[in-house]
């Protein structure tokens, strides 16, 4: 035991001073005669025994009093066994773990965070003064921590600007890089103080507990454990998922939210409240029952107020680790997509019709599309402007002006579809097109018709399934868009000249190009060298059809990209891909700070990490959006508040090694409190049993 | 009612004037007392009607009163009573305005004064130092004074001897008397009350007032106190305030049992505080004795 103010301990020299009154204080009695003497005896005879043991008690507690008082204000110090039992070996290099991770975020008044904060300074006080000490806050990013010195005002600032983290803490690894940091420190004592709640996520018990090497021979650090949540269990109910999609089937601008909630306390929460916002607003709301270690889903529905990407949250009623009871989320909803398609080849029965797959497969079923039929003369009469995306599937070349109409629709950010057939002549349209065909046009190929054995029919060969259109096509979708056989195609020029902008998204087996993109202005054009009809191939059949036709309007509109789910996790980086590049100048954090940005080797833009969760915001220079914004979220395996038990803790570092086990010893023991605790209830009983008669 | 309290009674000197006050006052309160007409040994007067006997009239309250009383004597033709006063040293005990056997001895004066007034033969005895000074029972007007020159002379000392009380008592007291003792009862003599008590086996009537003093009784002392015997020798260093509540439970308890014994005794006993109304008590003890009497 230490003392702040040795001192004050002279105070105690106080205790005698009942003694001494008892043995000087002679003052002589009042004599009076009194004539009921004989009861005054015989009371006395009785209580006698009793009053001599009440007096002793009461010189007792008077003594206890006056020696507690100024003990306790001299401030001792229980030094804890270990730093006793080090501190006859000699001082110690320390290195001091405090976790970030998220799990320090748990509120009992103070957040485990601020008891840390306050473990910490007190270990630091409690070093003596020839012992060196680094500081390893362990959080999603852990640094190479400086070797120990004696630095301590700096490692209490660093101590007071430091904070939770929303990421998890590799304690295992922090204990690695805190152990080799005490390498570097000659002295042969090593000490390892963690701080932390020790959650069973954040120290993993089956791989090897930190060595030290001194003198070329590893040997076992004394480590001193400091449970911040006093052995305490940590109840805590989190979001471990949220899924949100649009639900067309439910009707326009419908979205669908899908979320999961586990429970990791040991008691039930009943009806608890969970809120969904869309766009800023509350739409929905559901109550949860939450049973002991289970884990719940719940689907709430509700309808956006715009197309486009719209943010929303679930916010569970919040826990004493609020942080994981809120999820945000962007999710896609279908805007409108206006479709003028013009029919090069109208016929009377429905199925020879140019359009007829086409058009079908635009309006099937939660589909956005919302297209127009007209005849190649018809459209000529159509504003374009009223459309997102014109499709001229067989027709003849238009017009001069048409083509004008048409350059100017494109370049003003409208999508172009133009399909083969019959009606299309080549060297007519590379005279009216010019300005729009991704490449020029050549002649038809006939690569034989479906059945025929002469000419085998032609399939797609290379595809480009990176790219957002193919992006559905996994596995057996893939195989049935490799399975469609094409009969007759255009050929098209070589792109081997400069100024070529052409992207051949697909390929015949020939080496053709089946599917090609060009970008004109704003606006994007692509060209499928086949029919979109029975007349060419059989693709108009291929159940690869439907969502080709569909992602191809999408794509062509713009809309395609901000359906694609991007979502980043606390701790990690995001690739972002912007249209062009330079178009993303920053990316602001939901607390409004910049977000690091770097360009990656793919052309992409890396993004993060990510520090907060929430909904981020790529800008272009101007502050514009640049790009759709993407949620960022909790790991949810960080919210998992399960402890390593203090006996497994123990056996982890070493029974001999351990010399504070988690939860008893450290139990942080102001005792000069106690002590006036004590004295204040000395105090109460003397005056008790001085009332007592 | 009090009619005379302890202050004002302590304020007139000397025993002759205290007991003729208290006896005036207990006069004056008989009379608005709904128990008029009774006394000690009362003899009640009623007032004439036709048919009762003339020989029965009192000539003395017709002087007096201007009215016809019959008077009744068939209980006080040969009452005899003597008033026994403790003098010991515990009776001078005083906390209040009067001590112990100043209470004693005003008390005693007013009802030799009561008797006398009747033409009951009173007497005295006071045991003082071990010893007993006597006065024989007359009913003579004069014998008055003798008995109040005689409490008048009263000095405490010596211990309290109840059970020498008793015997002196029952070797004067040949024929049947009424005996009343003033002391406040503090003798640690084995069965000292029921020796003296026991008088009343031998037909004499006895009554007991104990006089204590409101220290006695509520122990008002807080600080550590050297307590002195007033009869002998005995003393005790002591906190008091530690053993007030056991004093208490001890003083009680005697109480309790002097009341006990009373009772099983079958004689009347009046516990007088020195501060209370010396006549309130007196009459207090005469209307007992009344009801006793119906």
């Amino acid at each position: 035991m230490t003392f702040v103010h040795p001192w004050l301990l002279l105070g105690a020299l106080g205790a005698l001073l009942p003694l001494l009154v008892h043995l000087f204080d002679r003052r002589r009695p009042k004599p009076r005669p009194f004539a009921a003497i004989a009861f005054v005896l015989r009371s006395h005879r009785r209580t006698a025994s009793r009053l001599r043991l009440k007096r002793l008690l009461l010189y007792t507690l008077r003594t206890l009093l006056l020696l507690a008082v100024p003990v306790a204000l001299a401030r001792p110090q229980l030094v804890r066994p270990g730093a006793a039992a080090l501190r006859a070996s000699g001082p110690a290099a320390t290195a001091l773990v405090v976790d970030r991770s998220l799990s320090m975020r748990f509120r009992d008044g103070d957040t485990l965070f601020e008891k840390a904060r306050e473990e910490a300074r007190d270990a630091l006080a409690g070093l003596l003064p020839e012992e060196p000490v680094t500081l390893v806050p362990c959080g999603p990013d852990v640094e190479v921590p400086a070797a120990p010195s004696f630095e301590r005002a700096r490692l209490r600032e660093t101590l007071d600007t430091l904070q939770p983290s929303y990421g998890g803490a590799d304690l295992n690894r922090c204990l690695a890089l805190a152990a080799r940091a005490l390498e570097d420190n000659p002295l042969p004592g090593k000490r390892l103080v963690v701080v932390s709640a020790f959650t069973a996520v954040s120290l993993q018990l089956d791989v090897p507990a930190p060595r030290v090497k001194v003198a070329d021979k590893l040997v076992q650090p004394e480590v001193v454990l400091r449970d911040v949540a006093r052995g305490r269990a940590l109840p805590n109910h989190f979001l471990l998922d949220v899924k949100a999609e649009a639900a067309p089937q439910l009707g326009p601008r419908m979205v669908e939210v899908t979320f999961t909630v586990r429970n990791v306390s040991p008691g039930e929460a009943q009806e608890v409240p969970a809120a969904l916002e869309l766009g800023g607003r509350p739409v929905a709301k559901a109550f949860l029952a939450l049973a002991p270690g289970s884990t719940t889903q719940k689907t709430l529905s509700a309808r956006a107020e715009a197309g486009g990407a719209v943010t929303g949250s679930i916010t569970l009623q919040p826990d004493a680790l609020g942080e994981d009871d809120r999820r945000d989320f962007v999710v896609q909803v279908p805007r409108d997509l206006r479709v003028l398609v013009v029919d090069g080849a109208p016929n009377a029965v429905r199925y020879r019709d140019e359009a007829f797959f086409y058009e079908a497969a635009l309006s099937a079923p939660g589909s956005p599309a919302r297209p127009t039929l007209r005849d190649a003369e018809a459209a000529g009469r159509e504003k374009l402007s009223d459309y997102d995306v014109v499709a001229l599937l067989n027709v003849p070349a238009p017009s001069s002006e048409a083509a004008a109409r048409l350059k100017a629709f494109v370049e003003a950010g409208g999508g172009l579809l133009l399909s083969m057939g019959d009606q299309v002549e080549a060297d007519s349209w590379n005279q009216r097109l010019a300005a729009l065909l991704p490449r020029p046009l050549r002649l038809v190929k006939s690569a034989g018709a479906t059945g025929e054995t002469a000419l085998r029919p032609a399939r797609l060969g290379d595809v480009a399934w990176e790219h957002p259109l193919f992006l559905p096509f996994t596995d057996k979708a893939r195989e049935g868009l490799l399975a469609a056989r094409f009969s007759r195609y255009m050929l098209v020029e070589a792109g081997q000249h400069a100024g070529d902008s052409a992207e051949v998204l697909a390929a015949f087996d020939d080496g053709a190009p089946a599917l090609l993109l060009a970008r004109r202005g704003k606006g994007r054009v692509l060209l499928f060298t086949s029919t979109v009809d029975r007349d060419w191939s059989d693709f108009a059949i291929r159940t690869s059809f439907l969502p080709l036709v569909q992602r191809s309007a999408a794509y062509l509109s713009g809309g395609l990209e901000e359906r694609e789910r991007v979502e980043g996790h606390i701790g990690q980086t995001l690739v972002l891909r912007p249209e062009t590049a330079g178009a993303v100048a920053e990316v602001r954090a939901p607390s409004g700070g910049k977000v690091p940005l770097r360009p990656d080797a793919d052309g992409g833009l890396r993004v993060g990490p990510f520090l907060e969760p929430g909904i981020y915001r790529a800008l272009d220079a101007a502050g514009a959006p640049a790009l759709p914004p993407f949620a960022v979220v909790l790991d949810a395996a960080q919210s998992d508040l399960t402890r390593v038990k203090p006996e497994a803790l123990a056996a982890y570092f070493g029974e001999e090694a351990v010399k504070g086990p988690a939860g008893a010893s450290q139990a942080k023991a102001p005792f000069w409190t106690w002590l006036l605790v004590a004295a204040a209830l000395v105090f109460f009983l003397e005056g008790t049993l001085l009332r007592t008669p | 009612m009090p009619l005379l309290d302890a202050a004002t009674i302590a304020k007139l000197a000397g025993v002759k004037v205290r007991a003729r006050a208290v006896m005036e006052g207990v006069l004056s309160g008989l009379h608005k007392s709904p128990h008029q007409g009774q006394s000690v040994e009362f003899s009640e007067h009623k007032e004439y009607a036709p048919g009762d006997e003339l020989r029965h009239l009192d000539w003395k309250a017709y002087a007096k009163f201007d009215r016809f009383y019959v008077k009744r004597f068939e209980h006080e033709t040969d009452l005899r009573a003597v008033l026994v006063v403790d003098a010991s040293g515990s009776m001078g005990y005083r906390s209040a305005a009067l001590s112990k056997l100043e209470v004693a001895t005003t008390l005693a004066g007013a009802l030799s004064y009561l008797l006398v007034r009747q033409q009951d033969a009173a007497g005295l005895s006071v045991l003082s130092g071990g010893r007993f000074a006597d006065v024989p029972p007359r009913a003579a007007a004069g014998h008055l004074m003798t008995l109040l020159s005689t409490l008048e002379a009263v000095v405490p000392a010596g211990p309290t001897n109840l059970p020498a009380a008793a015997d002196h008592l029952a070797e004067g007291l040949p024929r049947r008397a009424m005996v009343v003792l003033f002391s406040d009862l503090f003798d640690e003599t084995p069965d000292a009350l029921r020796r003296i008590l026991q008088l009343r086996s031998r037909k004499h009537d006895v009554a007991v007032f104990q006089i204590l003093d409101p220290a006695e009784l509520e122990f008002p002392f807080d600080d550590p106190t050297l307590f002195l015997s007033m009869e002998d020798e005995r003393r005790l260093e002591v906190n008091a305030r530690e053993i007030r509540e056991s004093y208490l439970e001890e003083l009680g308890a005697f109480l309790a049992q002097t009341r006990a014994l009373c009772a099983e005794m079958d004689v009347d006993y009046q516990l007088v505080r020195t501060d209370d109304s010396l006549d309130a008590a007196l009459l207090q003890f005469l209307a007992k004795r009344q009801g006793r009497r119906r």
